[in-house]
Parts: C-alpha cells; structure tokens; sequence
C-alpha cells in the first residue's frame, strides 16, 4: 500500500474522520447544531469526493473502489443524508444527549460503505462488525422500554449469525486457501477439492447475510426490531444496512459462480420463495405500521433474490434499479411515521392514520405515493424496479420465481390498500394526527423523496443509462 | 515419535518451591498450636485503624463495567496492535510509524472523551 493508495480512499476516510471530530467536539462542548451539521457536512463532502474517483482502483487486496462501489457507496451516503435530515427533529426532547447519535449514524454508514467496496472476507467481516456494533446502540439509543429490547434482540441474533458468518469464513479458506473472492473460484476449481466442505461453507455465510438481509427464514428479528427501533434509526436499518450487505453478496456471487453449484442456487431460490411467502402473508395480520412495512422489507428482500438469481448483466441492472426504488420508497414511509411520531410513543398503530387526509393532505398524498410503490403500481419508481426484476426473471426462464413474484404481488397490493383506505377514511380519535406543526427539513426531504419516486416511475432513463455504464465495466 | 521434556535443572527449583511451601505452612501451625486463645468482641472487630467500623463490610456498589469494558478494549487493543508493530518496525519504517500514530490518535480521542464524561471518576 502507497500513499497513491490512498486516493481512492477519501470519501471513506471523511467518513470516519468526521465522526472523530464530532467525538472530540462534544468532549469539550456539546452542541447538537454543531454535531448535526458537521454530520451532513460530512456526508456531502464525502459524497462530492466519490466523483473524483477515477476508474477502478483495487486498495490492496482488500477493497475495490469500481463504478459498482462508487455507485453503492453514493446511495448509502445520499440515504444516511437523509435519516440524519429526519432524525435531527425527532431526537429532540426524547433524550439528553442527543450528540452521539451522529458518531454512530456515521460510524454505520463507514460500515455499509466499507461493504460495498470490500473484495476480501476480511475487509467484508470489518465492514459488518462496524456497521452492526454501532447499530445496537442506534437501536436502543432513546432507552425506552421498547427500544431496549430490540437493542438487546438485535445484539444476540447478530452476534450469533457473526458466529456463523465466521465458521464459513473459516471452512472456505481452509477449502480453498484464499480469502479473495477473485480468486476464490479458482481455489474451488482447484483438483482434490472437498465439495462437502465448501458447500458447508458456503451455507454458513450465507446464514450470517440472510440474517442481515432479513430473509425468511432469519426474518423473526425483523418486526420486533423494526417496531421498536425509533423510526428513523428503523429506516437506517432497512436501507443502508441491508443496501450494504446486498451489494456485497451482488459482488460475490458474481465472482464466485454461484450457478456451478445447482444446490446453493436451490437454497437461495428457497430462501427468495419463503421471503416473498412469509413477508407477505404475515403482514396481512399486523395492525401496527411498522411491522407492516418490516414484514414488507421481508418481502422485497424476496423479490430482490428473483433478480439476483437471474443470470448476466441483467441481474445487476435490476437489483441496483430495485435497490434504489426501495431506498426511495422505504426511507419516504419511514420518513412519514417519523414525522407524526408524537414523544410519547412512535404513530405505528394503523388507527393513527385514520382520517390523515382530512389533517394532513399533503403527507396523506405523499405516504400513499410511498405506499403505491412499494406495492408496484404504474407511475412509481417500485413499478418500474418489479417490472426490470420479472424481466431478468424472464430472460434467464426462471418461470417458477416469477410466477411466485406476480403471485405475492397480488397478496401485497392488499395490505398497502388497506393503509391507504384508512388515510381517506373519517377521521378518528387520535392523538398522534394532532402533532402540532411538522418539522421543515423533514416536510422538505419528504418532497424531495416523493419527486423522486414519481421522476424514477415516469422516466427512469438517466438512471437505467448509469446503471448500464457501471455494469458495463463490471 | 517426540523426545520427552525432562527438565532435570529444575529440581532445584521445585525443592525450593517445596521448603517455602513447607517453611509457610510450618510457622502458621506452630503458631496455632502455641499461641494463647482469649477472644472477645473487640478484638474480632475488622481492624478500620482504631476506628469502630460503619456499616457491613459486604455492601452493593456499582462497578460499572460497561466503563470499565470500554476503557479495556481502548487499551487492550492498542497493546494486542502495539506489540507486533513493535517487532517488525525496523523493517516497515516510517509508513508504519505514522500509521500508528493515526491508530494512537484515534484512541486517544476516545480517551479524552471518556475522561471528560468523567468516566474515571469512581465514586
């Protein structure tokens, strides 16, 4: 490693040098402006620095900062942007000492971006362990009951699923005595190679990621952490941890052939089928929002692996289309909750929404854009992102999946209807719809997120034509 | 078929353990068996410097271990990092140095961040 090395690797070092600065600021002056703004300081800079990245530079064997990373790295930053904008209002007055929570919302985004880029199981456990260790404490961090508990939950499911993640570590390089994924698939292919083994290998990592990924079936966690996380540090979870992860299996499995081993293929069709099933079916027995839209990301994570057993360039184009219209959709509706979440408890029960056209126009319209995209009708950005998954389905005649996704499509459709009946029907008697004023940055990024979403569903081309270039140098 | 340890020049050593083992034990019994037996309450008091004693000797206190674990992974881990950097210094030179130095700052802002949340205050 040079200092020419080190290039590449700025906006991840602003990253991490923010947070630092923001540790010492609050040891000799606490101050929320100060940590809140230096956070987003933080973030833009190094947001604006991923573009002077040139071409694709491999940092030792550890990290690659390619267009694929660059890519990944900037919608995890644009989406940490965004949960610090909401978080800043809903923090305040919930606890004292609101100032830590930005070193470890920074902290985290390190960890997903570190993700992102890493091309070694090294680098790949680093990025984890930063990103998960500081989201027990982002979890539980305003100490109530609730909060607590799922802080606690999440700290005993991703330490036991880190335990596994590590014995496969453990079993493929001792297989295949590298712990680079480029060359990976040459220490498989390798002769008086035990295929047990590296099956077992590979079946124990992918336990740790389907626990990170949330899908069925390591989803239990999911609606006891997402109902009690505060709202915002719940859209964290589901964006820039599970963005994060997902771009790194995307990586791997695409320098380790996974279509040479027809039952790792098998295992993960499994896991996508009993995603999209379970997410879906068990949402339509929730009554609190939260865990709706948490069995929701079950499913959506379900539909994601239809695209990524698809085989060629297509499957990247379709995940990464589909990562972004979920990161859109997913941060708007937790953005949403969190922005009607009186300091008493956070608005999840669906009789919270009753009525909130009449109150709110403006958020009913944008919740139920949100919601429209999530469950994939025209003119979103979720219509587009499903309709490039049954594409990349299709061309590689995955027909039993796609069936399967056209089929939970239709489930979903009825429980985001069944919100959106809610938000137009009479108002009832609820203290959550009678939040006094709503926070600007919030209502702004809300806006924002929403413009997006419909820009996306209506001309998806500027995107599509990126997206194509990053894969073309792929 | 491995040769077997025979740690011959030990013995010594294990004779000696033996006589201040012996030599210990030997003067508390002598001590028992000769000495005069005449206890009362003041004299099974715990010793506080010629004050009566406050309160039981066994009482709850908080030892903060969250504090304590954290301030032992901030210097466990700078040692656990220290010592190999130590050993092959000579051969990585100032790259190396100034690595560490970075590694050394960085803790040292957590450390001053703990220190001003009075985390070594132990009360």
């Amino acid at each position: 490693m040079t200092l020419n090395d080190l290039a590449p690797l700025i906006p991840l070092m602003v990253i991490a040098v923010s947070s630092v600065i923001i540790m010492l600021g609050i040891a000799f002056y606490r101050s929320r402006a100060f940590s809140g703004l230096l956070t987003l300081a933080g973030i833009a800079v190094a947001f604006i620095t991923l573009f002077g990245v040139q071409g694709t530079r491999q940092v030792t064997s550890l990290l690659i900062l390619d267009d694929y990373a660059l890519f990944y790295i900037g919608l995890i930053l644009a989406a940490s942007f965004v949960v610090a904008l909401l978080s800043s209002d809903y923090l305040e007055g919930r606890r004292e000492n609101i100032e830590e929570f930005y070193i470890l919302l920074l902290l985290s985004t390190l960890g997903s971006s570190v993700l992102a880029a890493s091309t070694h199981f090294v680098s790949f456990f680093i990025g984890l362990e930063i990103l998960s260790v500081s989201l027990y404490a982002l979890i539980a961090y305003t100490r109530n009951e609730l909060n607590i508990e799922a802080g606690v939950k999440y700290l005993v499911l991703a330490a036991a699923s880190s335990a596994f993640l590590l014995f496969g570590i453990a079993l493929l390089y001792g297989e295949t005595g590298t712990m680079e994924f480029s060359r990976m698939s040459s220490g498989i292919s390798a002769q008086g190679i035990n295929k047990g083994m590296l099956l077992t290998g590979f079946a124990l990592v992918l336990t740790g990621v389907g626990f990170k990924l949330a899908v069925a079936p390591f989803h239990m966690w999911t609606p006891d952490v997402y109902e009690g996380a505060p709202a915002p540090v719940t859209a964290f979870v589901a964006t820039v941890s599970k963005g994060g992860v997902f771009a790194l299996l995307l990586r791997y499995f695409i320098q380790v052939d996974m279509h040479a081993y027809p039952s790792l293929f098998g295992a993960v069709a499994f896991i996508a089928v009993a995603s999209m099933f379970a997410g879906n079916l068990l949402a339509l027995l929730q009554k609190n929002i939260k865990r709706i839209l948490a069995y929701s990301s079950i499913a959506h994570l379900g539909y994601l692996l239809v695209a990524f057993l698809a085989g060629g360039v297509m499957r990247v184009t379709a995940v990464t289309f589909y990562l972004v219209a979920y990161f859109i959709t997913t941060l708007g509706a937790f953005g949403v909750v969190t922005m009607l979440s009186g300091k008493e408890r956070d608005a999840d029960a669906v009789e919270d929404y009753q009525g909130l056209f009449r109150h709110r126009p403006w958020l009913a319209l944008i919740f139920s854009a949100m919601l429209f995209s999530l469950a994939g009708i025209p003119l979103t950005a979720g219509f587009i992102g499903k309709f490039y998954i049954v594409a990349a389905g299709a061309g590689s005649a995955l027909w039993l999946l796609v069936i399967m996704l056209v089929i939970n499509s239709a489930i979903g459709l009825y429980y985001y209807l069944r919100i959106i009946v809610v938000l137009y029907a009479q108002p009832g008697h609820s203290e959550v719809s009678a939040v006094s004023s709503l926070p600007l940055t919030g209502s702004l990024v809300l806006v924002l997120l929403t413009v997006l979403l419909l820009w996306l569903g209506v001309y998806p081309e500027p995107l599509i034509e990126m997206i194509h270039r990053m894969t073309m140098r792929f | 078929m491995p040769t077997a340890f025979l740690p011959e020049e030990y013995l010594p050593i294990v004779i000696f353990m033996v006589i201040i083992l012996a030599f210990g034990l030997g003067t508390l019994a002598v001590g028992i068996v000769l000495r005069l037996r005449r206890p009362y309450q003041e004299k099974l008091l715990p010793y506080e410097s010629g004050n009566p004693p406050v309160g039981e000797p066994r009482y709850r206190f908080s030892v903060r271990f969250y504090i304590v674990a954290m301030l032992f992974v901030i210097f466990d881990v700078e040692a656990v990092f220290l010592y190999p950097w130590a050993i092959v210094f000579d051969q990585i030179g100032l790259y190396a140095f100034v690595e560490m130095m970075l590694f050394i700052a960085i803790l040292v802002v957590g450390y001053v961040y703990a220190w001003k949340k009075e985390a070594f205050r132990w009360d």
